[in-house]
């Protein structure tokens, strides 16, 4: 096996990662051989109360952010913006509320300041408010047409509890939600639940590093924690094993989702030897369900599986998808099926191991070649609760996964007996059932 | 970046190749033994390396009957040739994949491209690879026919989208006679009835050395890639008889057209494309920069004029980059409740404001300001170079992607009306709706 990346005993690439704590942030900076250019990624904690519909809420909070503030319209932000070629995005993520952003190295510090700007004085104009809704309310309605989101959101529905943040509700509650919506739940939204709780900013790039922590200290230096409490379930596995079937008039395609929930954290020693289980049967091209299904079969354009919705604050589950021909629906299923039980009883070969094992780290090191990728890397762990080494510390761990490790993990969490299914398209029965 | 005549001077020399120019950091040669085109561009921001071969085929070189052959082999050239394949356990996916590789392969009107972005020590074997099945992919009947299966559900995946349909569906309106009718993937019927003779030959006519291009992009040492590629090219002989290039030309268009799309859904669309020249022509960059200055996000004249005014939820133009004459076009989802006749006319207002007044200087500032920024980006790790690039070598001339800044940097506010008054007239333009049922 054939292995370059930089070990922590080595040259570690994480070495060039600095560490601050600039008021409320905690800030890390990578600065990298690219030329005048700087990407960012980061969050803070907002703590939606799940049950209680604030997901929705949150999300038009967050569409709202670019649409004027307290001291600039938002022409003249826009125009900022665009003057520098600068990218500025937020969303809303689950517990979180995100932002990355592009910029040329001279304009890094000002656009800090323009994304500190829309992040804490938002001027929720009532026009604004009353577009945002009509143009989320035309996002949902293409949801409602799509069959990927639809499998994915009903599987959801099969698996977690409601106040979890993986359950995705019907998209016509969601509709339904967001007609009643009012402005001053918006406003009420931000008041309550914006503020720096775990603010955490990763810049990486050619960085003029003390005036980005100018401006953040400018920016952000006084802004304080919010008292809103986490408010979300992790209970999951609340159904028996069943089928939801989304019927979409005039689709010539179905898409399927299957899956069960895992017990396992992001932090957990199963983890690993589960994400490079996972990989060897869905991960890529070369694996054994694209490899099965639709190179040999020829049944499928795309079918993965991997592991999705895991964080460190809760479980998440294993999932299945496979696109599916109309009239290819039950052999499709049926040859999916087929695969994954003969992986779970017989578990990969060591030659599969290897193979993956040398993919995943070197895809590892492929996505940081990026400051995008870089930036995404770095926050994605530090959220994950790792620490900076981690950046070295990933490939190691999935080199040093042995072929015992993977089959006790796969025999002790893979359980396709207990799968939720989901499928969403044109299909044979006219009735809609769903828990 | 721009054309330099002066790089001639740190251009290798090699006997395999003859150095033909450079321009904005990229080198140009060719491979003297059969007219392969290789393009050089060390980054080493990184240690990856991007490894792209263009060839100069596309949905555009298709006749009805074997609409999609280019797709289908794009298709094909994974499944293997005598060396890679998954018979052997030396599949070109499992090779490149399990190195950390980033593979991939697209098509459209003019081109096809197969690219691996790759940790830069695995060079060697990407090359090696290309330059096998370029000449040796076995496009045997077992492939075919699994093949002919996972594109029909691609198709299939294409036909759940209604905005996907509309794009098509306007294409296919605006051409009656050139090839840009067909979509990439084919019709259906061909898909279903393509043969493995029939492909042979779209690829014994093709897929040859002149007709195409190698790009290395990244941290690769210039003398050991072109050592590399004439030892694996080199071997290759030239095509046996000249590329076909002529095209069947499009009838000029005088009048408009228009065309409905009807399927179940919940929120319309429309799309409105005109007939603009090819993208070498000297007016492509004004149309390029009228593009930019419409669709610039929140700033630009749409945003402002229809999402910001509550009729669209999304409302966005380009100019397209092809070969041939090919569209500006406006794509616009409708907001809940607006019609499909308020945001065309509301679109239409936009460009008789242009037509009438020109846009200002601001604003077309901006668009240069955004575009120096987006070069600097592009440098941000290999393969947005590539893409980008790729783009340029199917128009028609790769330096398109080199002196893009330094062309948009000469395009004058007269310069866009112009074209506005020129070009976005109701005789070339198509309508499309999308209506859901």
């Amino acid at each position: 096996m054939t292995d370059t990346i930089q070990t922590a005993h080595d040259n570690p690439l994480s070495a060039g990662v600095e560490e601050r704590v600039i008021g409320p942030c905690r800030v890390l900076m990578m600065p990298t051989p690219v030329q005048g250019v700087v990407s960012w990624e980061g969050s803070f904690t907002a703590h939606p109360d799940m049950a209680g519909g604030d997901e929705l809420v949150q999300a038009i909070t967050v569409r709202l952010l670019d649409k004027g503030t307290t001291l600039r319209d938002r022409f003249a932000l826009a125009e900022d913006l665009d003057n520098r070629g600068a990218q500025l995005h937020f969303s809303s993520d689950a517990l979180r509320v995100g932002f990355q952003g592009k910029a040329l190295r001279d304009d890094v510090p000002d656009v800090v300041r323009i994304m500190a700007e829309e992040l804490r004085h938002p001027l929720f104009d009532a026009a604004e408010f009353t577009k945002a809704k009509a143009q989320f309310m035309a996002g949902l309605q293409r949801t409602l047409e799509n069959t990927d989101a639809q499998a994915t959101a009903a599987l959801s529905r099969r698996l977690y509890d409601a106040a979890h943040p993986n359950y995705i509700p019907p998209t016509p509650h969601s509709m339904a939600q967001l007609e009643g919506l009012t402005r001053e739940q918006v406003r009420a939204y931000q008041a309550r639940h914006f503020g720096a709780r775990d603010l955490l900013l990763v810049f990486v790039g050619d960085i003029d590093t003390e005036a980005v922590a100018q401006a953040l200290r400018e920016a952000f230096g006084d802004w304080t924690d919010h008292e809103a409490p986490p408010l979300f379930s992790t209970a999951m596995g609340v159904l028996p094993p069943d089928q939801s079937r989304i019927v979409l008039p005039d689709k010539e395609n179905v898409d399927v989702r299957m899956g069960h929930t895992l017990s396992v954290y992001r932090q957990d020693p199963d983890y690993v030897p589960l994400y490079v289980a996972s990989y060897i049967l869905g991960g890529n091209f070369s694996a054994r369900l694209m490899t099965k299904i639709r190179d040999e079969m020829g049944l499928t354009y795309g079918i993965h599986a991997r592991l999705s919705g895991i964080t460190r604050e809760y479980g998440g589950h294993w999932d299945i998808g496979v696109t599916l021909s109309r009239a290819y629906v039950g052999q499709g299923l049926a040859a999916t099926l087929d695969e994954v039980q003969r992986f779970v009883d017989e578990g990969p070969t060591a030659d599969e191991l290897e193979e993956k094992q040398t993919t995943i780290t070197g895809a590892f090191k492929v996505g940081l070649a990026t400051t995008g990728g870089l930036a995404s890397t770095l926050y994605r762990h530090a959220i994950q609760g790792f620490e900076v080494a981690y950046l070295d510390r990933f490939p190691e761990e999935v080199a040093a996964v042995t072929l015992d490790r993977v089959h006790r993990a796969v025999q002790q969490h893979f359980r396709p007996d207990r799968f939720q299914t989901a499928l969403a398209g044109t299909l044979a029965e006219a009735t809609v059932s769903e828990a | 970046m721009g054309s330099n005549p002066a790089a001639r001077s740190t251009a290798l020399t090699h006997d395999a190749f003859t150095f033909v120019e450079a321009s904005g950091g990229i080198e140009a040669y060719r491979l003297t033994a059969n007219g392969l085109q290789v393009l050089l561009l060390p980054e080493a921001a990184a240690p990856v390396v991007t490894l792209m071969i263009t060839y100069r085929v596309g949905s555009g070189d298709e006749a009805t009957g074997l609409t999609g052959a280019t797709h289908f082999l794009e298709h094909l050239m994974f499944k293997g040739t005598e060396r890679f394949n998954k018979q052997q356990g030396t599949s070109v996916f499992n090779m490149l994949q399990r190195v950390g590789a980033r593979v991939n392969a697209t098509t459209w009107i003019d081109r096809t491209n197969y690219y691996a972005l790759l940790p830069k020590e695995s060079l060697p074997l990407a090359v090696e690879i290309e330059a096998d099945r370029m000449r040796g992919a076995r496009i045997a009947p077992d492939d075919l026919a699994s093949e002919r299966s996972v594109i029909l559900n691609e198709l299939d995946r294409g036909e759940n989208e209604p905005l996907r349909k509309l794009y098509q569906a306007v294409w296919s309106m605006a051409y009656v006679a050139h090839p840009y009718r067909h979509p990439t993937i084919g019709w259906r019927s061909d898909v279903e009835h393509v043969t493995v003779e029939g492909l042979r030959h779209f690829y014994d006519t093709y897929y040859w050395p002149n007709n195409a291009t190698v790009s290395v992009i990244g941290d690769f040492d210039r003398r050991e890639a072109l050592d590399l590629i004439a030892a694996h090219f080199g071997v290759l002989p030239h095509a046996p008889k000249p590329i076909p290039f002529e095209r069947t030309r499009e009838p000029v268009q005088r009048g408009e057209r228009r065309v409905v799309v009807r399927t179940a859904g919940h929120v319309g669309a429309l799309m409105i494309g005109y007939k603009v020249p090819p993208a070498l022509d000297p007016d492509a960059d004004a149309l390029n920069a009228l593009a930019r200055v419409l669709a610039a996000s929140m700033s630009g004249r749409l945003y402002r004029r229809l999402t910001d005014q509550g009729l669209t939820a999304q409302v966005t133009a380009a100019a397209s980059h092809t070969r041939d004459p090919g569209l500006f076009y406006f794509m616009a989802m409708l907001a809940p409740g607006r019609t499909h006749k308020e945001v065309e006319a509301a679109i239409y207002d936009v460009v008789a404001q242009v037509q009438a007044e020109g846009v200002t200087e601001a604003e077309l500032q901006r668009a240069k300001n955004k575009l120096r920024a987006e070069e600097a980006y592009s440098r941000d790790g290999p393969y947005a170079i590539a893409a980008q690039l790729n783009e340029a070598i199917a128009a028609g001339d790769w330096k398109l992607y080199t002196t893009f800044r330094e062309r948009l940097e000469r395009v004058t506010t007269e310069d866009v009306q112009r074209v506005a008054q020129v070009y976005l007239l109701e005789d070339s333009r198509t309508v499309g709706w999308y209506v859901p049922s």
